[in-house]
């Protein structure tokens, strides 16, 4: 037998860069297309700066019940014939929030991109919003809250939200609401919140696929004409913290087999100045397989499954954070490995092989990242909602390829700041509760499972 | 609807019974490797449970050239992705890469195909046993409902049938697993003549099979595969078969399987149309009786899904969370209406809405190279024929209503069904709340 021990001689890369678009105003709309060629998919879909960061401070998940809202029946037909009618054309249709953005649309064999968007245009135009339909979407998202926190890593993610931003900052809450802010929605909260931030001005249609045949000028006026022009950007929310220094919430969850663990801190928004440097240094954290993280808790130690690490930007803040489920017996020695890892960082950098591993990989992967329809669009979206130039992904890769060092580590040094970590446990607490005391963690706090 | 695409490919066949596909496609400069072993957890042998899967794991440990950890180290720094994973009848390995890295995905899997042993020791193998046990743990046991499947398996199979157990296997043999057994199993198994290599993306062909001669020419066949344990069984359960579970979980949840015949046969294409229309989308029957009209199940965009086995029988599976406060006979009576209803006959419109769906579902699944090559891989190696992936979309579109009525008749019906219920802990709720 053979084997080739001389690693492959590597060609040269055909050039790539972030599929070219064009921006048009039709009927007083934004509208960004992207023809992509020979795709059979295509997708048509609005992006809207209606987060829930938008929010109202006592309306924590009402931007997502307005997402459900919109595929719930409208002027011309019920939830059931809407849906009939996209399906039939082979559409789907996906409407989702995050902290900055609403996005709802289909992706759609690209022959009937015109019928899709006339649907999308019905969804935002003339969604009924009545009221059974509103107070059944919120009990069913209420419901789907319940199997969402059953899970340790979701539950776990809530408390750490909970316990960073002080209650005055909706970042206190999950992104889609808890289930006592969704109980105290009314339906005029969701009607105004629709009123206010589903309107043109904060509206893009986004169009990617094979725009060949495609008349994005009829899209656009089918979607824009007669819509409310609306005004305003949201307000910024508050994004107070609760308090500083080390501390520990325990969510006690008797019979775990393991503890899901999160550790970490408030952390910048997606503006930062040195947003590549602190995300490439989070890379070789905790954002790779071969991550420090990774090998430490799962290829030294067995102690997980996985570990990862990252920082969550936001346009008004974010967080930083670490995470693993870990066996329940190593509960201690895994928290300790995380703030070690963190603390290391922090204190002394990357390594020059790492830097190299981390930036070869980031920068690589763009054309792996972009190649869909799906991904193209998304990525559009984000563009539109951090208001980037349109050679954003373009110079981004180009500033990955060329940041050093002594940025990583600066960014390490500033943005990772081990005297503020908090740690969330969730699992059975008789287990490690007396030891967390003495862990160095700071002041433990257990709350009951509430299920 | 879509138009039916055709997924040009080649195929080929090195001297030591490798089989290669490739598939060109320069739509962007990235490139699918993608490699299936025809082994998976049916392939196990009693006390040995999850043993397929372990093994997976080690072969991202490193290999005769490739240093432990350097595996992933190696594709992350070409700007590639990777992974591997197991099921009952495979396990694959697979990168996507940037195309002019080509040869160092394939590279990496010639290494390991023909030279883990040099790498494989005691060490690698107790740490990926632990690693194991937690993606269990997090996977399954700390996840509420998380043993659905192993029930699902359990009952639907016979004791001793090599569906019987899940792909994770127990703890306890998980344990017991030795370097020998690891050693004996990839003497066993892992060889050209028993694997599949598909190339798809912006690569051209002949250079690529050159690459592929070049790195993997040189791996000796081995040949004298074990048959297999045998998977045949009744084709229908012949009675229904209940469990209740109690457990920690937030509402009461029912999931069934039903018997179906093995993926490639006409019945398990006609079954996944009939799921469609039943349970397939927002606009299904079970959508609009169940989570609309009613409002007795939480909404699912896929209450019924089909699990494709070659062996003996597939499993067409449903599930069925409760709303809070949902009396669960109540759910399973309304499923069970618009499962009875489905005999009254099916729509022209109901099949044409399923047909567009399901189109458009597998031109997104084939849009990625790494989907398309996974595909291809599983075609050769399930059905002997990559070129069949053509086929499958046609096959799903000459289904009619008739045949959706009469698959669902011999499928759909109580007495072919495993229902695992799963009830939340009321004793364990009073406690908390003490």
């Amino acid at each position: 037998m053979t084997l080739i021990s001389e690693r492959p001689v590597i060609g040269t890369p055909r050039p790539w860069s972030f599929p070219s678009f064009e921006r048009r105003t039709v009927a007083g709309g934004r509208v960004i297309a992207c023809h992509l060629p020979g795709r059979p998919l295509a997708v048509t879909a609005l992006v809207l700066d209606a987060g829930a960061s938008s929010e109202p401070l006592g309306g924590a998940g009402v931007a997502e019940l307005v997402a459900r809202a919109l595929s719930e029946g409208t002027a011309n037909r019920d939830a059931y014939a809407f849906a009939v009618a996209g399906e039939r054309l082979g559409a789907t249709w996906r409407a989702s929030t995050d902290w900055d953005s609403l996005r709802c649309g289909f992706e759609v064999p690209v022959g009937d991109i015109s019928g899709a968007t006339a649907l999308l245009a019905e969804a935002v135009d003339e969604a009924a919003f009545a009221d059974d339909t509103l107070s059944r979407i919120r009990d069913e998202r209420i419901d789907e809250i319940g199997l969402e926190m059953s899970q340790p890593s979701a539950r776990a993610g809530e408390a750490m939200s909970a316990e960073v931003f002080a209650d005055v900052s909706r970042y206190h809450r999950s992104d889609a609401g808890d289930v006592a802010s969704l109980t105290a929605i009314t339906d005029a909260d969701i009607r105004a919140f629709r009123a206010a931030r589903l309107t043109r001005s904060a509206a893009t249609l986004v169009l990617v696929g094979d725009l060949s045949a495609v008349d994005v000028e009829a899209l656009g006026h089918a979607v824009f004409e007669g819509w409310a022009q609306g005004s305003g950007e949201p307000a910024a929310p508050d994004v107070s913290l609760r308090r500083s220094g080390r501390r520990v919430v325990v969510v006690d969850r008797p019979g775990s087999v393991q503890s899901m663990l999160l550790v970490g801190h408030d952390g910048p928004p997606r503006k930062v100045e040195d947003y590549v440097a602190m995300t490439t240094m989070s890379l070789v954290l905790g954002g790779m397989f071969s991550s420090r993280l990774n090998l430490k808790l799962r290829e030294e130690k067995g102690y997980a499954y996985g570990a990862f690490g990252g920082f969550d930007t936001r346009r008004h803040g974010g967080l930083f954070l670490t995470r693993a489920a870990v066996q329940s017996d190593v509960t201690i020695p895994a928290l300790a490995d995380l703030v070690a890892e963190i603390e290391r960082m922090h204190a002394g950098g990357v390594e020059p092989a790492e830097l190299e591993q981390a930036r070869a990989y980031r920068a690589g992967v763009f054309p792996i990242n972009f190649a869909g329809v799906m991904a193209v669009a998304s990525g559009l979206g984000d563009l539109v909602i951090n208001d980037f130039a349109d050679d954003h992904f373009d110079a981004l890769r180009a500033r990955v390829l060329d940041v050093g060092k002594d940025e990583l580590d600066a960014s390490a040094a500033s943005h990772l700041r081990p005297d503020d970590l908090v740690t969330v446990v969730v699992g059975d607490a008789s287990g490690f509760a007396s030891e967390l005391e003495s862990a160095g963690l700071g002041p433990v706090t257990i709350v009951p499972d509430e299920q | 609807m879509a138009t039916i695409p055709h997924y040009p490919h080649s195929e080929h066949r090195l001297d030591n019974g490798l089989r290669v596909i490739v598939s060109e496609d320069h739509l962007a400069p990235v490139v699918a490797v993608n490699v299936w072993y025809d082994v998976g957890s049916r392939h196990e042998t009693p006390g040995h449970t999850g043993f397929a899967h372990l093994f997976e794991h080690l072969m991202f440990q490193g290999s005769a050239n490739v240093g432990r950890g350097e595996h992933f180290s190696v594709v992350n720094a070409a700007g590639g992705t990777l992974n591997g994973t197991t099921w009952c009848d495979r396990t694959n390995y697979f990168e996507t890469l940037p195309s002019h890295h080509l040869g160092t995905g394939l590279w990496l899997e010639a290494d390991r195909m023909g030279g883990l042993l040099d790498a494989l020791d005691q060490p690698n193998l107790d740490n990926q046993r632990e690693v194991v046990k937690n993606e269990k743990r997090q996977t399954r046991d700390n996840q509420p409902y998380g043993s659905w499947l192993e029930h699902l398996h359990e009952l639907s199979y016979p004791v001793g049938h090599p569906y019987h157990h899940t792909t994770i296997g127990s703890m306890a043999d998980l344990d017991a697993a030795s370097l020998e057994d690891a050693r004996e199993f990839y003497a066993t198994w892992y060889a050209p003549d028993n694997a599949v290599l598909s190339i798809v993306g912006d690569v051209e062909t002949s250079a690529a099979l050159g690459l592929v001669e070049q790195y993997f020419g040189g791996i000796a066949a081995k040949g004298g595969f074990p048959i297999p344990p045998s998977t045949a069984i009744e084709p229908r359960l012949g009675g229904e078969v209940r469990l209740t579970v109690t457990d920690r979980v937030p509402v009461p949840r029912v999931f069934m399987g039903y018997r179906t015949a093995p993926f490639g046969t006409p019945e398990f294409d006609a079954m996944q149309v009939a799921a469609t229309v039943l349970g397939g989308g927002r606009g299904s029957r079970l959508y609009k009786a169940l989570v609309l009209d009613r409002q007795l199940l939480q909404p699912s965009d896929a209450v019924l899904d089909g699990w494709p086995f070659i062996g003996g029988a597939s499993l067409t599976t449903a599930d069925l969370p409760a709303r809070e406060g949902v009396d669960i006979d109540e759910v399973v009576a309304a499923y069970d209406e618009e499962v009875a209803r489905l005999a009254d006959g099916v729509s022209a419109a109901e099949v044409e809405r399923a047909a567009a769906l399901i189109s458009s579902q597998w031109l997104h699944h084939l849009s990625s190279v790494e989907g398309r090559a996974d595909t291809f891989s599983q075609y050769a190696t399930l059905l002997g024929d990559p070129g069949q992936l053509n086929d499958a979309l046609p096959n799903w579109l000459a289904v009619t209503a008739d045949d959706i009525v009469a698959v669902a008749g011999e499928v759909l019906s109580a007495d072919n069904r495993v229902a695992v219920t799963f009830l939340p802990d009321v004793a364990d709720e009073q406690e908390v709340a003490a």
